[in-house]
């Protein structure tokens, strides 16, 4: 073989880990034939591998990894979450292309009796009068509501599909599962592919390796062609709340498709047609490719407490205003309990055998089944009939015996609620670990779309690989390790498919972009306040910290008890520090500052803002530049994950801090010179202004209000905190006095750092904003706005810095608790008029002794 | 015998909705079972304010479903269900059939009955109704061995007639059945829930039947209207020859021609006159009346009170 060829030297065998390679056991071997050589589809891609050497293929290994990290679909729903469900390994699964084709053609056919089955099961129901099904997969089904019955007969039902594979030890496959509802990973095997293309281009193309791209193209022309208009149509992916792990590939998938990325609390039914709220008002929705639960898509007619869903979504699917892929309904083709039963439903509507054979499975509704499950427990996985859950089957072969027992009499309680199921023999294949090539177990995911008249098959998949097999019977999710699936013909393909638009396309010029959801609008709002918020506790410790540092010793700072209360007011240490009587008995600050940074322990302050800079940042992943987005990662890596620190000390504290200055500068840079002046960009930045505005109001009442003797380091920690000493040097030198600093920080409009910029940006800002035609009388943002802007402007310096005898500066005091206390009502004000669409829901239930479940719907 | 019947609902609320999206079973269906037999011989409902949207379709237990949605800002909400319905009930002995309950329970599970697909599903769980070993167990007072299928069903009815008290304060719209059943209290949909749990935790097919029960006022007196009821009751299948049987768990009888339906289900979640979802609102006050009156003067047959 081709590959072994080139073996000449033995001493540089070990660094060519695919020479090397060998087949473990009687598994088979995806890259190893029965004849102990490289499969022919394999050698190119050893070759190349080979010639990398060992370091080469952990460079490109380190390379993957990185890219993931930084990748569109690499979004953390929260900070603790898992980045994505498995990392990807630099070698992909290769499968010849002609075996391929007779896999795709079994894909094909089962695709199409599964829908013929669903179409069945919602209609005629002649498998279960015929006798070919039992019953009791309907009726005994919980997952079963009768209202799917009641929508319309819109073929297919079944777009999307995902059908789970395991290759069995003569090569042949075996489907293990099948996804009808709303199958997960398609995003995923994208994104693997995305990253696999970058760094292999070369070995991709002269590999043969068939595109990806063509079946994107079909689906999101499938989806288009849903509506009844196909040119004006408006798609829009329905998404679980953003916990669900299927918010990530949800969002990467609406972008690379083009459709709008929605939850159920963004979308409202006016006359019959489905909507998305958005500040600039509701933009009618034509298709939805819903990713939630069909139970859940309407609290109305299905599950009333659904929270994702869309009361009155059922009966615009009967009023033909909306079309929803894949039909409600769909989890019933799902059904672990249809497998075994899914053969003679082949002869029944083909009169053909099923060409991807089944695993094993059997259901407990039989008497017979029910025995052999009992008899034969440890060989089975045993599973819930009706549902495909995120939940592990349950493996009787790791229980105590009273487990067992347990086991056996919920069967014999309930048989038709479980299934047996054999695990797959799984072949193995070359992965990639850091000293060599492993071989692990395989699970291939595939995926098929289906047309009026056609199915087609992704030429790839979803891979998941592990050394332990029986993991990957558990979910979608488990397993190791993802890798990318080849399939390479002889024949070179095509590579210029993509889903960008052709250049010479014609484009509708458009210039706004009003179509914000209100949701997302909030969240921009959110992360200008928390950027904000974290920009002034960090230059405010900055300056705490460099005091401490500094030469004098800690009584000797006259200013520091004050630039304590405030570190105190804004949450980066405990309050008692504020108490100068209470903070003999604490810890030393020189420990306690840098520990506020460092520990994960503490939760306020800093660390609580930029972990929800990180959480904003992800729900608005779609509307933030990759550049932006990705400065903001490093920053929550750089504050959250600090655990492994080995140096906290007041040094290492202010070079993390100067780092996340600096990067909350170069965000906010970014967002000023590369977002487009939309409303969202309105939102961040009166989230920004609000906060700052704030913040130095804050600041200047718990320093200044009071007077105290020797004010010069105080005011020179203000200004520092303030970002502002190097204008109020330029304008007065060394002269340090409260007067013109107050100028400079409350009153003067060209200052940015001053509270009158702020407010007088927040007033034109709000002017930009979409009103409602049927304003509300009282107070608006707008008139607060504006009076705050007035008095700012009426304020005189000189009259703020005067204090009484009792060294109380009476009018600053004013001023300042006007500020604080109606920055927030704008805000308040803010949210009320644009984020709260919403309002409260409660059901109404005709029943005369109700208690009223009123469900806060936001 | 034919009704007039009028059934107001209405919602005051404390806010404004914004939005209310409803779905009614107020529009009576017509049913054949073997001893109530009904048809609706014409049906509308009124709803104030005039909704943005209506659509009217069958269900699949082919009971009526309007659907609509009011899109503007209101502070009541009132919907009045105005229907013509003409019931009669056919002499049923209910003690011709004597084949045990278990015999009835082989047949079904035979599945020799040419309904058997139509009845088997109402032998299963439901969204409300679990049937489990508590409910068995207290089935099996009267259920006992080889005793006939209707005697036994009827002494069921007597029984949760007689053990459970009915009071509209025990209950709630979200009260489970386990909850109903542990303090022995509730009103008519509970008790009709109830007793479908106790029968099919036996395997045997029970349905949910929502409806009217007009009432009759003490002699000498004259009815006040709106003192009818909206109500519930069982239906429980008895073989091929009999078909679906009702029985008033509350009342403690058969019913017989003062009972209306409008909608059956497997339990309430698939039969209740009103569910709905409103925006706002704050405090909703609800109100309900209902109105059977009879319309023939010249009809002999009179209300049979059964004793």
């Amino acid at each position: 073989m081709e590959g072994n060829v080139t073996t000449v030297k033995p001493s540089s065998e070990h660094t060519r880990p695919f020479a090397q390679y060998r087949s473990i056991d009687d598994r088979y071997d995806e890259f190893i034939g029965v004849d102990g050589k490289p499969r022919e589809h394999w050698v190119a891609l050893a070759k190349h591998f080979d010639r990398l050497g060992l370091n080469g293929i952990q460079e490109y290994s380190d390379e993957s990894a990185r890219a993931v990290h930084e990748s569109g679909a690499n979004i953390r729903i929260t900070r603790e979450q898992q980045v994505r469900p498995w990392q990807l390994n630099i070698i992909p699964l290769v499968i010849a292309a002609d075996s391929w084709q007779e896999l795709e053609s079994g894909l094909q056919q089962r695709v199409r009796l599964l829908e013929v089955v669903l179409s069945d099961l919602l209609g005629p129901k002649r498998l279960i009068h015929e006798k070919v099904f039992p019953p009791e997969l309907l009726s005994a089904n919980p997952h079963y509501w009768r209202a799917y019955h009641e929508l319309s007969n819109a073929v297919p039902k079944l777009n999307v599909t995902a059908t789970d594979l395991a290759r069995d030890d003569d090569g042949s496959w075996w489907a293990t599962g099948d996804r009808t509802r709303a199958p997960s990973g398609l995003g995923f095997a994208l994104e693997n592919r995305i990253i696999t293309g970058r760094l292999l281009p070369r070995l991709m193309r002269t590999g043969n390796v068939i595109r990806l791209a063509s079946f994107f193209e079909s689906l999101q022309g499938q989806l288009y062609s849903l509506a009844s208009d196909y040119a004006k149509a408006r798609v829009a992916i329905l998404t679980p709340e953003k916990s669900s792990y299927r918010y990530v590939e949800d969002a990467y998938l609406a972008k690379y498709l083009g459709c709008s990325f929605v939850e159920g609390r963004d979308l409202t039914v006016r006359g019959n047609r489905i909507h998305l709220r958005t500040l600039g008002g509701l933009v009618p929705i034509d298709v939805l490719f819903r990713h939630i639960s069909d139970s859940e898509v309407d609290p109305l007619e299905l599950n009333p407490d659904s929270k994702l869903g869309v009361p009155g979504l059922l009966d615009a699917i009967r009023g033909g205003n909306i079309a929803v892929a894949n039909g409600v309904g769909s989890a019933l083709a799902e059904m672990p309990a249809l497998l075994p039963f899914l053969n003679a439903a082949s002869h029944f509507f083909f009169g053909e055998d099923l060409t991807v054979r089944n695993i094993p499975t059997y259901w407990c509704g039989g008497v017979s089944e029910m025995k052999y499950v009992i008899e034969h427990l440890d060989e089975l996985i045993i599973r819930d009939a009706f549902k495909i859950s995120g939940q592990e089957p349950i493996d009787a072969s790791m229980m105590t015996s009273d487990q067992r027992a347990d086991l056996i009499s919920k069967i014999q309680a309930a048989p038709h609620c479980y299934v047996g199921q054999k695990r797959p023999a799984r072949s193995r294949t070359p992965i990639w670990s850091k000293d060599g090539l492993d071989s692990w177990h395989v699970a291939l995911r595939t995926f098929h779309l289906q047309t009026a008249d056609t199915v087609d098959v992704l030429p790839g998949g979803l891979v998941r690989v592990s050394p332990d097999p029986h993991s990957l019977d558990h979910s979608p999710i488990s397993g190791r390790l993802g890798q990318d699936c080849w399939v390479v013909g002889e024949e070179p393909v095509n590579h210029q498919k993509t889903l960008l638009p052709p250049s010479n396309a014609k484009v509708q010029i458009k210039r706004v972009g009003s179509e914000l959801p209100s949701r997302v609008a909030e969240n921009l709002f959110w992360l200008g306040r928390y950027s904000e918020r974290a920009e002034s506790i960090a230059r405010l410790l900055r300056v705490t910290i460099s005091r401490i540092a500094g030469e004098s010793s800690i009584e000797q700072l006259p200013d520091l008890p004050r630039l304590i209360a405030s570190l105190a007011a804004v949450g980066q240490i405990a309050p008692d520090y504020a108490v100068q009587e209470l903070q003999k008995s604490l810890p030393q600050l020189d420990v306690v500052l840098p520990r506020s940074l460092f520990s994960s322990i503490e939760q306020g302050g800093i660390r609580q803002c930029v972990g929800r800079i990180v959480d904003q940042a992800i729900a608005t992943r779609d509307r933030l530049s990759m550049d932006a987005y990705r400065l903001i990662t490093k920053m929550g890596d750089e504050i959250l994950d600090g655990n492994a620190r080995s140096n906290c000390d007041m040094a290492a504290a202010i070079e993390l801090i100067n780092r996340l200055i600096g990067d909350l500068l170069a965000f906010s840079g970014l967002t000023h010179e590369s977002m487009t002046r939309t409303h969202g960009w309105r939102f961040l930045e009166l989230g920004r202004r609000i906060e700052r505005g704030y913040q130095t109001a804050e600041l200047l009442e718990i320093c200044l209000v009071k007077d105290c003797k020797d004010n010069k380091p105080l005011l020179e920690s203000i200004l520092h905190a303030t970002d502002s000493l190097m204008t109020y040097r330029s304008r007065y030198l060394l002269q340090m006095s409260p007067a013109p600093l107050l100028d400079l920080l409350i009153t003067d409009e060209t200052n940015p750092r001053s509270i009158a910029f702020q407010i007088k940006d927040i007033c034109q800002l709000i002017e930009e904003l979409p009103t409602e035609s049927n304003n509300r009388r009282g107070k608006s943002a707008k008139s607060i706005c504006q009076s705050l802007y007035k008095a700012c402007r009426n304020a005189d310096p000189e009259s703020l810095a005067e204090s009484s005898k009792d060294e109380f500066r009476s009018e600053l005091s004013r001023v300042l608790w006007r500020l604080m206390s109606d920055l927030p009502l704008i805000s308040d004000h803010l949210t009320a008029q644009y984020f709260l669409h919403l309002g409260t829901a409660q059901s109404l239930s005709g029943r005369s002794n109700d208690k009223y479940s009123t469900v806060k719907n936001n | 015998m034919q009704y007039q019947i009028t059934h107001l609902t209405s919602y005051d609320y404390s806010d404004p909705v914004g939005l209310c999206h409803n779905q009614l079973r107020m529009l009576p269906r017509n049913m054949m079972n073997a001893n109530l037999h009904s048809t609706c011989h014409s049906a509308e409902v009124l709803i104030s304010p005039a909704p943005t949207f209506r659509f009217e379709h069958t269900d699949y237990f082919g009971n009526r479903v309007l659907t609509f949605s009011i899109e503007r800002a209101h502070r009541r909400l009132s919907v009045t269900a105005s229907s013509r319905v003409e019931i009669s009930i056919p002499e049923i002995d209910f003690g011709s059939d004597t084949r045990s309950w278990e015999d009835h329970l082989a047949n079904l599970k035979a599945g020799t009955d040419e309904n058997w697909l139509e009845i088997e599903e109402f032998t299963h769980p439901s969204p409300r109704i679990q049937p489990s070993a508590i409910f068995q167990n207290y089935a099996q007072h009267v259920f006992t061995p080889n005793r006939p299928l209707l005697e036994c069903a009827i002494a069921l009815t007597q029984k949760i007639h007689d053990d459970f008290r009915y009071d509209p304060e025990a209950t709630q719209v979200d009260t489970t059945i386990e909850q109903v059943f542990e303090t022995r209290a509730g009103v008519c949909q509970d008790f009709a829930q109830v007793q479908i749990a106790c029968l099919r935790s036996l395997g045997l097919p029970a349905k949910y039947v929502s409806g009217y029960l007009r009432t009759n006022p003490p002699p000498g007196q004259s009815k006040k209207i709106g003192a009818d009821e909206s109500h519930a009751w069982v239906s429980l299948y008895a073989g091929h020859e009999m078909g679906w049987v009702d029985l008033d768990p509350t009342n403690c009888k058969p019913v017989d021609c003062d009972y209306i339906p409008t909608a059956i289900g497997r339990d309430y979640s698939e039969a209740s006159p009103m569910r709905g979802v409103a925006i706002g609102g704050g405090e909703a006050t609800l109100t309900v009346s209902v109105n059977v009156e009879p319309v023939s003067d010249s009809k002999t047959l009179s209300p049979r009170n059964s004793s």
